[in-house]
């Protein structure tokens, strides 16, 4: 537990301390510099630089600080969005239930990538957003987020659907119905509590797979845009690299993996204390 | 159950033509207009040519008109002609769904196989040192982009080793068996190792917690062997989270692997989709996505009536 | 018994024998190279000749379909379907007064007379006017409808003569390379029903046919995104090519495509569909020993296009100021180890009405501020400049996203740029956007793209006033820039129509110097291809003119 607890933390604090480091060296993760192209480890550049010859080390923390918020705030986004329609189906019942089911069911039969690529390629002018957002430097991010959340939140609403099925009907929910609580009352303080725990662990694990998503969406164009930097748009770059500078890749490749399994091995870690069916094991 | 399969199916109807609806939509958000590129392509296209195109392809009418226009078609048996493969949909759609079935069909069967063995290895012996290594051998197989593995792949066991192609269907001039066979090993191996990953940490989790059952307690005490455990009591519990995970990747047989298929040049559906959405082939689009969707709703179908086989406290009113 | 160990032995020698002997023949045909695998990164959607432009058709049927003249290595004007090349001169070409008071002219080919389709049917007159035909129609299909147009007439002499009546005398009359001929006793029945004709199409339901085929190759293999096998055409008069079997391959990832090489998967990589430059580069500094590789510059014009109408762009100082900013030499020798050359204007150094007295423009940040400061942008503390009103100089670049190469050159300009004052936001679109819709709609401040052009292609719908493309006229026109000057309009017509070469040399340096003062775009490179070949290989001569090197296949051969 401690250990992916404190993987997590030190990528995190580095990635968003990463301007100040910045600061310190006076770079910054866009500053080109085309005499230093593809150099190896020095002092002004500890992992060497990129094909245009931004320092290495900059250019990861500043895309882990994009993955990572990306990760998180996709994975949070989903869980609330599941959550909110766990809740509704499972404690209201009848064709309330049997339609957010069926709609959940269909969202997770649909085939994933080519929809995703409808998506992720769709006008924003055509859809009818403001000009201003559609011209802000982070609409690309934006953009991840909602398809990441638009196919993440049916685990959640799954899990709580199911938790809340088995709760609403114990006695303890009873007695507080009785007593006149109402429903958002019983929501909060009783059945969600009990949804927490498988909650938090899927939560936990799909920050990794956003992660992995988002890489997939920078393979096909359809990531960050330059100059921004991310682990998976790095990734993508160094693939035609591969032979003459390997390291390129290897460096947000290993951060993708470090940063998945410390979120797997939390969620993991979680599950065991959390999941109070767990204690049935030794 | 003949009832729940009847509803179920109906719901499966009802739910196609929604999509088809919402991805027509979607696509017509795409911006430009397939026209519009040619013209961008060809400088010397005048305008009175655009429009003429546009009118012949169909193009200029509104949304809803169009739509109706093509599932009226649709459900009369014609799927359209796709614009981009210049042939009709269907004829450009079997021979990549083949090439897909051929890909996806072993590389679902590897997978399956490599996560039930290693998955029930590691359950068995909870917390030693063979599960902490496939624990972390899932870890390296999930947190790895399969762009990524694929490019090593075809490095290593091509470009240096030249044990194997490295890339297409077949060898041009020849089509035997021996050298298609070649040339999925690779493909294969790439698409069987990523999802195998995945699929381990399921069958792990689901075996430790179906092991840990008081019904296996009570079978272990009668006395029966440790395989009869595993095979009789075990797998049958373990098995309902496999066969939903099973059955959502089923959809992917038709759906294809997209990156997979990119890296290797290997014609089958997931670059078909990918090209057809991209070039706003509308007609090819819509059919390959819900074949896909079908797929994957009568699947997720047979893996809720397996569950009933499978456990006996499931049942369907 | 020993009989039968003796027959045992017996058979084992001979197994063993022919083994060797396969085994060496086997060997022998690797040395002596009777395959060649070229590897290209985009598959033909359909390889019918006059529907849809695809280079990948272009270059496949480069091999296998002969159109009537081409522009050659050395950018000349040669017939490779006709036996001479109509000229006023020779009296083939004869210009005509129109009624309308317009002058067109009338000109006569002659097919080659040993011109035969791959099933042994004679090339003939037969099939122009039936290519004419399907040309005219409305309903077939095809995408340049603009050619058959300019042709008010044809007639036909006998079985290989006939003239064409153009209704426009141009200074490039003689050239016909996209009058592709369609073979009328093969698709004859598929232009029954014309609207019908592009899904009846012979080359896409049965793309084997001998008969579709003229060059010479023809294909007898076509699996639809995977590979395309072409054999000789045995009915090919010309000198035979040297190769008995020739597959292209569609390889999308360029990743891929170089590992498919390096396998021996492939033996090529074609220039024209291949490597971006800089992983050409890249490619020839690891393995440059072991393949042949050739850099050719071409005639696409790697550009930023400026919104003319764009408040801060319409000043023309701050045009100049934004060049003079850009360290392009730089740019070239460190991305491209200098293999593209700078571009001054659109006009390539190959070509005929190329002029070197045009304003140069060397990288001068000094002189690009004090420009920038007599426009009116002051630098502000954040080191943004500032105008009057307080507002900053922000501009919006935009090019195709996905393509490596070009994302590359954006940011080192944003960089180099920024250090100037001028603030830019990127934006990449897909292809299909910026192409389809953005640049159409002039929806832009600064859009990096290339204009493909062919020898002296006057540029009438990228730099003509009339070719705006705005709300009034359907958003036609490729003059998205807004460029509206009366002196280049001037130019641009005459140039049309002026037939003496000397004059034109004239022509072509006016309207280069105005463009390099003017600047309604900033000129960056010319984009070379990169071709990588075997070592083994000979014959292949890029052009650096949109011709395919596939044209001339009947040269290539194998080294001794």
């Amino acid at each position: 537990m401690k250990l992916p607890l404190i993987l997590l933390a030190v990528i995190a604090a580095a990635s968003f301390a990463a301007p100040l480091f910045g600061g310190l060296f006076g770079t910054d993760p866009d500053m080109v510099d085309l005499l230093a192209r593809l150099s190896g480890p020095s002092l002004t550049h500890p992992l060497g630089a990129d094909e245009l010859g931004r320092d290495v080390l900059l250019r990861l923390l500043a895309g882990g600080r994009v993955s990572l918020v990306i990760g998180i705030a996709a994975a949070l986004a989903s869980a609330v969005l599941g959550t909110l329609i766990g809740l509704t189906a499972g404690y209201l019942g009848g064709w309330v239930d049997r339609v957010l089911m069926r709609g959940t069911d269909a969202m997770i039969a649909l085939p994933l990538l080519p929809l995703l690529i409808v998506l992720a390629a769709l006008d924003l002018n055509k859809l009818g957003l403001p000009a201003r957002l559609i011209q802000s430097d982070e609409i690309s991010l934006i953009r991840i987020v909602a398809l990441a959340v638009l196919v993440g939140w049916t685990t959640a609403a799954r899990l709580v659907r199911g938790a809340t099925l088995v709760t609403r009907n114990r006695d303890f929910v009873r007695a507080a119905r009785s007593l006149g609580a109402g429903v958002p009352h019983i929501l909060w303080l009783h059945i969600l509590p009990n949804a927490l725990g498988p909650l938090i662990v899927a939560t936990t694990l799909s920050i990794g797979d956003v992660i992995l998503f988002e890489s997939v969406l920078s393979f096909l164009g359809l990531g960050v845009q330059p100059p921004l930097a991310s682990w998976g748009s790095m990734l993508s770059n160094a693939q035609e690299l591969i032979t003459t500078a390997p390291l390129l890749a290897v460096y947000p490749g290993l951060m993708i993996f470090l940063t998945v399994a410390a979120c797997n091995l939390l969620g993991d870690a979680l599950q065991r204390r959390l999941d109070p069916t767990a204690l049935r094991r030794r | 159950m003949m009832r729940f399969t009847a509803i179920r199916l109906v719901e499966i109807m009802a739910m196609l033509l929604l999509m088809s609806f919402i991805i027509y939509a979607l696509i017509g958000l795409m911006p430009g207009d397939p026209i519009d590129l040619m013209r961008s392509a060809d400088p010397r296209m005048s305008a009175a040519d655009a429009a003429r195109l546009k009118a012949m392809y169909g193009l200029d009418q509104p949304l809803l008109l169009r739509y109706a226009a093509w599932a009226r078609q649709a459900l009369a048996g014609d799927l359209g002609y796709s614009r981009l493969f210049a042939a009709p949909v269907w004829a450009a759609l079997l021979p990549r769904l083949g090439n897909s079935l051929l890909l996806m069909a072993p590389s679902f069967a590897l997978a399956c196989a490599i996560a039930l063995g290693f998955g029930i290895a590691a359950a068995r012996r909870p917390g030693s040192r063979l599960d902490a290594a496939i624990n972390l051998c899932c870890f390296a197989g999930v947190s790895l982009p399969t762009f990524w593995l694929a490019l090593i792949l075809i490095l290593v066991f091509a470009a240096q080793l030249g044990w194997l192609p490295a890339s297409g269907i077949a060898t041009a001039g020849s089509g035997d068996i021996a050298d298609r066979l070649r040339h999925l090993v690779l493909p294969v191996a790439t698409l069987s190792l990523v999802s195998a990953a995945g699929y381990t940490r399921y069958v792990r989790a689901a075996m430790r917690e179906a092991l840990a059952q008081d019904h296996i307690r009570t079978a272990r005490a009668k006395g029966a062997s440790e395989g009869r455990i595993i095979l009789h009591h075990a797998l049958r519990t373990a098995l309902v989270p496999v066969v939903t995970i099973l059955a959502l990747s089923f959809g992917g047989l038709v759906s294809g692997a997209l990156v997979t298929e990119t890296m290797f040049a290997y014609p089958g559906m997931g670059k078909l989709i990918f090209d057809a959405v991209m070039g706003n082939d509308y007609n090819l689009a819509l059919a390959a996505l819900l074949l896909a969707t079908a797929v994957t709703m009568v699947a997720n179908l047979a893996a809720d009536l397996a569950y009933a086989w499978l456990d006996p406290r499931v049942s369907y009113r | 018994m020993n009989a039968i160990r003796e027959r045992r032995w017996r058979n084992r020698i001979a197994l063993s024998v022919s083994l060797l002997v396969c085994a060496a023949t086997a060997m022998a045909q690797g040395t002596e190279h009777h395959t060649l695998t070229i590897g290209i990164t985009q598959f033909p959607a359909t390889l019918n000749p006059n529907l849809d432009v695809m280079a990948a058709k272009s270059y496949v049927l480069g091999m296998t379909l002969r159109p009537f003249t081409v522009y050659d290595a050395d950018w000349k004007l040669a017939c490779l379907l006709c036996t001479e090349l109509p000229s006023i001169a020779n009296g083939l070409a004869v210009p005509v007064d129109l009624p309308d008071g317009g002058k067109g002219i009338d000109l006569t080919y002659t097919i080659k007379p040993d011109a035969q389709w791959a099933d042994g049917v004679p090339v003939t007159t037969a099939d122009v006017r039936f290519t004419y035909d399907v040309g005219r129609n409305p309903q077939s299909g095809v995408s340049n409808a603009e050619l058959y147009r300019r042709i008010s007439a044809v007639d036909v002499k006998d079985d290989r003569t006939f003239t064409l009546h153009v209704d426009k005398l141009t200074f490039d009359y003689s050239a016909l390379q996209d009058f592709v001929l369609l073979p009328a006793h093969i698709e004859q029945d598929a232009f029954v029903e014309p609207a019908q004709y592009r899904l009846r199409t012979h080359y896409n339901s049965e793309p084997t046919n001998p008969g579709l085929y003229n060059g010479p190759y023809r294909v007898s293999e076509f699996v639809a995104g995977s590979h395309i096998l072409l054999e000789p055409n045995p009915h090919w008069a010309g000198p035979p090519g040297h190769f008995r079997r020739i597959t292209v391959r569609a390889i999308e990832n360029t990743a891929a495509l170089e590992a498919n090489l390096l396998s021996g998967t492939i033996d090529m990589i074609a220039g024209e569909l291949g490597l971006p430059l800089d992983e050409g580069l890249a490619f020839s500094k690891r393995q440059g020993e072991a393949f042949q590789i050739v850099y050719k510059p071409g005639l696409v014009y790697e550009h930023v296009d400026l919104k003319l109408t764009q408040p801060a762009l319409a000043d023309r100082r701050v045009r100049e100021g934004l060049i003079l900013g850009l360290d392009r030499e730089a740019i070239s020798q460190s991305l491209f180890a200098g293999r593209q050359p700078v571009a001054d204007t659109f006009v390539n150094p190959l070509d005929l009405g190329y002029t070197e007295e045009v304003p140069r423009y060397r990288h001068d940040p000094v002189r690009a501020a004090a420009l920038l400061e007599a426009a009116g942008w002051t630098k502000g503390a954040d080191g943004v400049r500032r105008n009057a009103q307080g507002e900053p100089l922000s501009l919006e670049l935009m090019t195709t996203a996905g393509n490596r190469s070009r994302e590359l050159v954006e940011q080192v300009l944003q960089s180099q740029w920024r250090q100037i004052g001028v603030d830019i936001r990127i934006k990449n679109e897909p292809a299909r956007v910026l192409f389809g819709d953005t640049l159409p709609h002039r929806r832009f401040d600064m859009a990096m793209y290339a204009w493909i052009s062919s020898p002296e292609n006057v540029p009438r719908s990228i730099l003509h006033s009339k070719e705006i493309p705005s709300e009034a006229n359907g958003f036609v026109g490729q003059n998205t820039t807004g460029f509206a000057n009366s002196e280049m309009d001037r130019l641009i017509d005459a140039l049309e129509i002026e037939l003496d070469a000397g004059r034109r040399k004239t022509l072509w340096a006016e309207a280069q110097r105005l463009y390099a003062t003017e600047l309604p775009s900033l000129p960056l490179y010319f984009r070379s291809d990169v071709f990588i070949l075997p070592k083994w290989l000979s014959g292949v001569r890029p052009t650096g003119n949109q011709s395919p090197t596939t044209l001339w296949v009947t040269d290539w051969s194998v080294q001794p």
